[in-house]
């Protein structure tokens, strides 16, 4: 019995770093710092639209982007 | 910003008590453009970029490193500094 139990441990053990190494790397952005940021134009949830380059000479941005509403960030 | 449509994305804020607009890339245009695209999952990776008023990236956090926006806090008080610093 101890030892069945073992054994499912380990297994569990291996199967999680299996699922892990099948992970696919992140992709990495190609921008750089000092790189000019790509202009953009998105709806928001105020039921505006944001241009990136309506704030040139106006305002720095900080443009975070998580991964999925619902996910805790 | 996500990839979430704007209703989703509202009611993400309401539940969070965001009070400020977030942005939806529905179509995916920018995280490609930003290089943060995940393909196999259809969505953008997390990231944070902070630009500057002449649109030049002054500091980049990948992954989970974004979550914690102190280093870009302090990238964004060095440019406020740069900019008082500036007669």
């Amino acid at each position: 019995m101890y030892k069945k139990l073992l054994t499912s441990v380990a297994l569990l053990g291996v199967l999680s770093v299996v699922a892990l190494a099948q992970q696919p790397t992140p992709p990495h952005t190609n921008l750089k710092v000092g790189d000019k940021a790509p202009d953009f134009t998105l709806r928001a949830t105020d039921g505006k639209t944001y241009k990136l380059s309506d704030f040139k000479g106006q305002k720095n941005v900080v443009l975070a982007i998580y991964v999925l509403a619902f996910t805790g960030g | 910003m996500s990839v979430d449509s704007v209703p989703a994305n509202r009611e993400f804020a309401k539940q969070l008590g965001v009070t400020f607009p977030i942005l939806s890339d529905f179509k995916r245009t920018v995280v490609k453009d930003y290089g943060v695209f995940n393909e196999e999952q259809g969505f953008g990776n997390r990231a944070t970029f902070l630009i500057d008023k002449e649109g030049i990236i002054r500091h980049i956090d990948e992954g989970n490193v974004a979550i914690d926006p102190t280093t870009v806090i302090d990238a964004c008080n060095v440019l406020q500094h740069k900019k008082t610093a500036t007669p």
